[in-house]
């Protein structure tokens, strides 16, 4: 423990402002509240604030900020961020502190995220003890009010001093470095910083009724509860803000922004919230959260329950900002918690501690947000709204996807998409897309000719266990565009036929002109060694249609299988699941043996920008292919 | 070959014209894109051939509508500019009068040579392929969405209200400075420009796709608007909520 006068901090602060390689940022007043905002002199800090507007995580995940340039003639290039200057953080309170540490651990997980990394490793937190709490500050009952690490200097106000703890070398090095007449701390000192942290950690306007470590199994006990998340969303207005402030959260949306040559632009990565009515909408129209009750409820499970199975914490940190910014007053968390516990009381759940899960994060590579180049070598038009593109990456490398994953297409200026990959591994030097004309990348896409040129990122997501299904009966039951992811894995379980058992596909369609892979699926027909069986919905007058008339699940008794013997392999719309799954659990198949490629909308691609999430999974990366043993008990899954 | 643009205009300030004569040094890069084949506020020369045709001004007569169609007709984009154009604007605030009062009050003696009818947006008339809000529109927005027609993408336009970006701007909320928003209900795109400046939302993007104005109601009469004002609150800019075309 170390004290400098206050006359010297501000000497202190104001040498690191002078020192033009360093951008010093600190706690200001704005208008009757605070912010966090660049600091001219050490006068403007107001080190006695209650809460910043923001969090000081805008300085490592921007509101807005550039990942890649494009230019039509060279390509995708991630923007570089080695000429990034460190940031000083003058007054963090421990809870920002705390989210800091919750978001270091989410930007790293399986992929890292190089933007927020490289800004947050360049960056020093002087911290400092609340001296005035928020009136909904409830810091002390997450945990969060002091914090003894996670900081490189923290500052207790010792009237006329400061008392100031190193946390880290570099917090030793620039108090050594910025600062004189730095004292070392004497009992007393030491003495009254521990006895106003313990006056911060036992003070709170705002309390739980319990203990906070009954949140995560108490949420998973009201999730079924739809009249409770109904009436506390009654009100809310969609209209984000109790996300976009919180220090914990990183959703986020990307988007191109083309300068007026058209041929040169950035992609902006941009903050976010799945409080947000259409942040779960996928180009068809489908909403997978399109009620304010299941957008509400997703917030809280995010924060007490999924990043509590993930990572261990209930990412709350208890800074009060989103109970004060909600104008119709829902969004407090000790209010929903608090009429939750009463609730349960009420109807006599029992509730105990939910045991700290095991975890195992894997922490890899960095994450490239520029896609490669690859060009467009045939196109094939397939009915009046999809196209068969078969690509080919400039750089000569192999795309090396397994069956089933998917690849995020840039269209320059336009955006980016992700597309199953419909052809096998063992086609080698391309890789085909079949695409559907529904959005803007995708109506791009299809304006798109032989020899231009796409962005490519990935492959991404598990693919297939095409080796796990070695030696069995296999079931493929195809609806519509379905019928293309599961294309990748059927070419290549017919390229390597010997190792597979029966192979059976079931394809279905709305009508017979939107039949995709025509010839190649209709020549199945002559194979002896593959069993086929195609249906559409209706088949207007105009059109020939000499096979089954009716939904996909109509062919389902028409083959006889071995449920034991037999894995399924299902892709479609999401109406069509419900009923295949049904039909194949009442022919005795297991659930093991049912395996589901499902689509969200996906935008990074690597698991964190969280368009993607169905309950605790990421499509992107815990799928797109699931075991149904895995996902039944999920009940945004299906 | 760049395609031919033409600039027309309805019951309107023509402020949103006057936003893109004042694009500065945008303009020649722009010009470099498209060609201009018929602008009122800034040229002489007129045609009626070509592709895209953005409109300023709200339909307030009948007889409006048959020009209306004509351009739709030529066009093979109409692009909607500025709120009279895009949501009625506050033309609409006659509709909550009898429209021969309405006439008495402007003309006067005169009222029974003009005809008039409740004012509303260029949709309401004709179909509409893009909008650009805002009174007046933002010059960054006209551009994007030009930006985005050129690259034959249909303009993003968010369907979240101006709090996202007012967050994001890290403003003080209007609310608690005592002033009385509809931000919160209101189409974002604005960047949250007029509570940037230190005031509030006056709605003139209109309203998100599903606004949930029962709340924002409370919430205005929470924070101590009575109720008819509160009800005031909505009709300045969202007074048309007929079909589109």
């Amino acid at each position: 423990m170390h004290v400098l006068s206050k006359e010297d901090f501000s000497e202190f602060i104001n040498s690191l402002i002078a020192d033009n390689s360093l951008n010093v940022v600190g706690v200001k007043s704005k208008g009757e509240k605070f912010a966090f905002g660049p600091l001219e002199s050490a006068n403007q800090l107001r080190l006695d604030y209650d809460v910043t507007i923001l969090p000081p995580k805008k300085y490592f995940f921007p509101q807005r900020e550039t990942l890649v340039t494009y230019n039509v003639s060279s390509g995708y290039k991630s923007k570089s961020l080695e000429d990034v200057k460190p940031t000083i953080i003058v007054g963090a309170h421990p809870y920002d502190i705390m989210a800091l540490l919750h978001m270091d651990e989410i930007f790293r997980e399986t992929k890292s995220d190089p933007n927020y990394l490289s800004r947050r490793n360049s960056s020093v937190i002087i911290g400092v003890n609340i001296q005035n709490m928020s009136e909904s500050c409830f810091a002390s009952s997450m945990g969060c009010a002091t914090i003894d690490y996670g900081y490189d200097l923290m500052l207790t106000d010792l009237g006329d001093k400061y008392a100031i703890d190193v946390g880290s070398h570099k917090g030793a090095d620039l108090l050594n470095k910025y600062s004189k007449n730095v004292k070392k701390g004497l009992a007393r000192d030491i003495q009254s910083v521990g006895k106003k942290k313990q006056e911060i950690m036992n003070k709170t306007h705002q309390k739980f009724g319990f203990s906070s470590e009954l949140i995560p199994e108490m949420l998973g006990k009201f999730y079924e509860k739809t009249s409770f998340w109904e009436d506390h969303s009654e009100e809310c207005l969609s209209c984000g803000s109790c996300v976009l402030v919180c220090p914990t959260c990183y959703c986020f949306d990307v988007i191109d922004n083309p300068d007026l040559s058209l041929k040169t632009g950035e992609r902006e990565r941009t903050w976010d919230g799945c409080l947000l009515e259409d942040f779960a909408k996928i180009s068809s129209g489908e909403n997978f959260r399109n009620t304010k009750a299941t957008r509400y409820r997703h917030r809280y499970f995010k924060k007490g329950k999924y990043l509590f199975d993930r990572f261990g914490f209930v990412s709350c940190v208890g800074c009060g900002r989103c109970s004060s910014t909600c104008l119709p007053d829902i969004a407090n968390p000790v209010n929903l918690f608090n009429d939750m516990y009463d609730e349960s009381l009420k109807i006599g759940i029992q509730i105990d501690p939910a045991t700290i899960p095991d975890i195992k994060i894997k922490t890899g590579n960095t994450i490239d947000y520029a896609p490669k180049i690859a060009t467009i070598v045939k196109k094939v038009p397939m009915t009046a709204n999809e196209t068969m593109f078969e690509l080919k990456l400039d750089d000569g490398s192999e795309l090396g996807h397994q069956p089933g994953q998917f690849v995020q297409v840039s269209v320059f200026g336009v955006g980016e998409a992700p597309f199953g990959v419909s052809s096998s591994p063992t086609k080698k030097d391309t890789f085909e897309l079949c695409i559907r004309k529904l959005g803007n990348v995708t109506s791009k896409i299809h304006t798109l000719n032989e020899g231009d040129k796409v962005g490519i990122r990935g492959p991404f997501g598990n693919g297939f266990n095409a080796e796990l299904l070695k030696g069995k009966d296999l079931l493929f039951v195809a609806g519509g565009l379905g019928i293309v992811p599961l294309r990748s894995l059927f070419n290549y379980v017919l390229d390597n036929r010997n190792d597979y058992g029966r192979v059976i596909l079931l394809y279905g369609c709305k009508e017979p002109r939107e039949l995709l892979f025509g010839d190649e699926i209709l020549s199945l027909e002559d194979r002896d060694d593959v069993e086929f069986k195609s249906t559409v919905d209706r088949c207007p007058e105009n059109e020939v249609w000499n096979s089954n008339v009716g939904v996909i699940t109509t062919l389902i008794p028409q083959v006889d299988f071995d449920p034991q013997k037999t894995y399924a392999v299902v892709c479609g719309p999401p109406i069509m699941y419900k009923f295949v799954i049904r039909d194949l659990k009442s022919h005795n198949v297991p659930d093991d043996h049912i395996i589901v490629s499902l689509e969200r909308r996906m935008k990074c691609g690597v698991g964190k920008c969280g368009h993607c999430q169905i309950n605790q999974l990421y499509v992107c990366k815990d799928g797109p292919v699931f075991n149904y043993s895995k996902i039944k008990g999920i009940p945004e899954a299906l | 070959m760049k395609p031919k643009v033409a600039f027309f205009d309805f019951a309107g300030c023509e402020g949103d014209q006057l936003q893109i004569a004042n694009l500065e040094e945008e303009i020649l890069d722009l010009l470099g894109q498209v060609e201009v084949v018929s602008f009122r506020e800034v040229m002489k020369e007129h045609s009626d051939d070509y592709d895209i045709a953005f409109i300023e001004g709200s339909c307030t007569r009948l007889q409006d509508e048959e020009r209306l169609k004509e351009i739709r007709k030529n066009a093979s984009v109409v692009v909607a500019i500025g709120s009279c154009a895009t949501i009625g604007g506050i033309n609409s605030l006659k509709n909550y009068q009898n429209m021969d009062d309405v006439k008495k009050i402007v003309y006067g003696e005169k009222a029974s040579l003009f005809d008039t009818y409740p004012a509303r947006p260029i949709d309401a008339v004709i179909p509409v392929d893009a909008y650009v809000h805002g009174c007046p529109m933002t010059k960054a927005e006209f551009l994007h969405v030009v930006k985005s027609l050129l690259l034959g993408k249909k303009p993003e336009i968010p369907n979240y209200p101006v709090c996202v970006e007012c967050k994001k701007n890290e403003n003080v909320c209007a609310f608690e400075r005592g002033e009385f928003c509809v931000g919160p209900i209101t189409r974002a795109g604005c960047d949250s420009c007029c509570v940037n400046e230190g005031t509030k939302c006056w709605g003139c993007r209109g309203m998100v796709d599903n606004p949930n104005e029962n709340s924002q109601k409370e919430v205005l009469v929470k924070y101590g608007l009575s109720v008819d004002d509160a009800i005031g609150k909505f009709k300045l800019y969202f007074g048309w909520q007929g079909k589109k075309k």
